[in-house]
């Protein structure tokens, strides 16, 4: 499994257990995200923390879950992006598609 | 440097995980040492290895029932397996081997041997899987689908070349494209499908279709706005089940060579990089477009450049801004364009990056494909002059 996850307050908090997420791990990645999202979490919070790089078919993975998920009436914030993997966000504009939060605390009051 | 094979040891004797361990490692493997199933399973579960070598007898779960639950879990049933035990009676041997177990190796055999045996193995499967992909390769091209024209567009007063390297030779994900619509009008394109490596190598030329049919209609109904090109092609993707599910950047660029002028609108792209001769220096040009087919809408913008003899554009896929550091691996394009300044403002930059070795060295360093577009301005001629 790649994903941890525990329920806080109303978000399914799913911590990503890699270091480096890249073409090797993400299809497992995304079926594993889709689960969630197929499962009926409406909120799902995805922790970057443990991952130090991430390449564009992983994020690929991750913008396909979130297709599924507004088509579920579901959302996916992203928090714990080292500044790298931040700085990637932003020069694919997945800023603009993505909430990103810095921490869980944050994604959950919105902050 | 080629990838060193993962190899997850299993058995409950500190000792045997410690000799064949180092064994593995002296060999050049990268070897994974589990004292039970269940740590076996918790290593499986960070990552696959290229195989698995597991003790028969050990306390708790053993080699069988670890090798029935792998079977039963489809992430892992086709990670080659092979016993390695003192338990050598034929019962066994043939009840191991009917678990689809590549071997069963008695626990006495000379460790050279062993290491041997998983050489082979891994050998076998490696030209079987390079065979697959030369074949593959080639009914691509027998079906005449390249992801990279074969030539290059000559178009007055620019110079253009493409640089392309797939990921361990699958034909990749990224693709190149050029459209010369007229004297006037020629489009340049650059994409890169984000998924696996056959679905991206597949979608890619799905991709590729719909993008040239899209930019050869906007034009014979008279738009050659890159932006609402873009819009369109954007729009069609979102509404299309069968390709909305795969995502992929987009840099559109249109080349009008009555005015000298170029447009350019991206979706999900990487800055392009202007290296402005006057200046001596490389501008980022920046689009506003989100990912194609993520919104309907796709918030995309047109930029619209007039460039100056000597001045070079370059196009750039995220395979090439990948960077190997101590602490590991990060994207780093700040990096790429401190590097790449050094080869660009003379009039043979394309050519000296090709061959002074940077691109195949940035290319070799990444699990990933790396293209690169390279447009210059010359003087009002085909010639490979500034002025």
């Amino acid at each position: 499994m790649i994903l941890q996850t525990h329920l806080l307050n109303n978000a399914l908090i799913a911590d990503i257990q890699l270091k480096e997420a890249n073409l090797s791990n993400s299809e497992q990645f995304k079926g594993e995200l889709i689960s969630l999202i197929n499962n009926g979490n409406k909120f799902v919070v995805v922790n970057f923390e443990q991952v130090t790089y991430v390449d564009s078919s992983f994020l690929g993975a991750l913008v396909s879950a979130l297709k599924l998920a507004m088509n579920n009436s579901a959302d996916i914030a992203v928090v714990g992006l080292n500044s790298d993997i931040r700085s990637l966000f932003q020069l694919v504009r997945l800023d603009k598609v993505f909430r990103i939060y810095t921490n869980t605390q944050e994604a959950l009051t919105g902050a | 440097m080629p990838k060193r094979s993962k190899i997850l040891l299993v058995d409950d004797s500190p000792l045997v995980l410690l000799v064949i361990g180092q064994a593995l490692e002296k060999e050049g493997f990268d070897s994974r040492r589990a004292g039970s199933v269940e740590e076996a399973m918790a290593l499986l579960e960070k990552e696959i290895p290229d195989l698995i070598l597991s003790d028969y007898q050990m306390p708790g779960t053993d080699g069988f029932a670890f090798r029935q639950s792998l079977i039963a879990i489809p992430e892992y049933k086709n990670i080659p397996f092979m016993f390695l035990t003192s338990v050598t009676d034929h019962a066994h041997m043939i009840t191991g081997m009917s678990m689809d177990a590549i071997d069963y190796i008695d626990k006495d055999t000379p460790i050279t041997f062993v290491i041997s045996k998983i050489n082979n193995f891994l050998n076998s499967i490696r030209e079987r899987h390079e065979h697959t992909i030369r074949e593959l390769s080639s009914a691509a091209m027998a079906l005449n689908l390249y992801s990279v024209p074969q030539e290059t567009p000559r178009i007055r007063g620019f110079e253009i070349d493409f640089w392309h390297k797939s990921f361990e030779n699958y034909p990749g994900g990224d693709f190149i494209d050029a459209i010369t619509i007229n004297n006037r009008y020629t489009f340049i394109i650059m994409g890169d499908v984000m998924g696996k490596k056959w679905g991206a190598w597949f979608f890619s030329f799905g991709y590729l279709s719909y993008i040239r049919a899209a930019v050869r209609l906007c034009v014979s109904e008279g738009d050659v706005s890159t932006r609402s090109i873009m819009q369109k092609i954007n729009l069609v993707i979102y509404h299309d089940p069968v390709v909305s599910e795969v995502l992929s950047t987009l840099s559109l660029i249109m080349i009008d060579s009555e005015h000298e002028t170029l447009s350019y609108t991206g979706a999900g792209d990487l800055p392009l990089l202007y290296f402005s001769y006057a200046e001596q220096r490389i501008n980022r040009i920046t689009s506003s477009g989100l990912l194609l087919g993520i919104s309907k809408e796709g918030g995309f913008d047109e930029h619209l450049l007039t460039m100056q003899p000597g001045d070079q554009l370059l196009l750039i896929t995220d395979g090439l801004i990948d960077k190997e550091t101590p602490v590991g691996k990060k994207t780093d394009l700040d990096s790429f364009i401190n590097e790449i300044a050094k080869y660009l403002g003379k009039f043979n930059s394309f050519e000296s990056l090709k061959h002074d070795g940077f691109l195949n060295q940035k290319a070799n360093e990444q699990i990933d494909d790396c293209s690169l577009i390279f447009i210059q301005k010359t003087a009002n001629d085909i010639t490979n002059t500034f002025a």
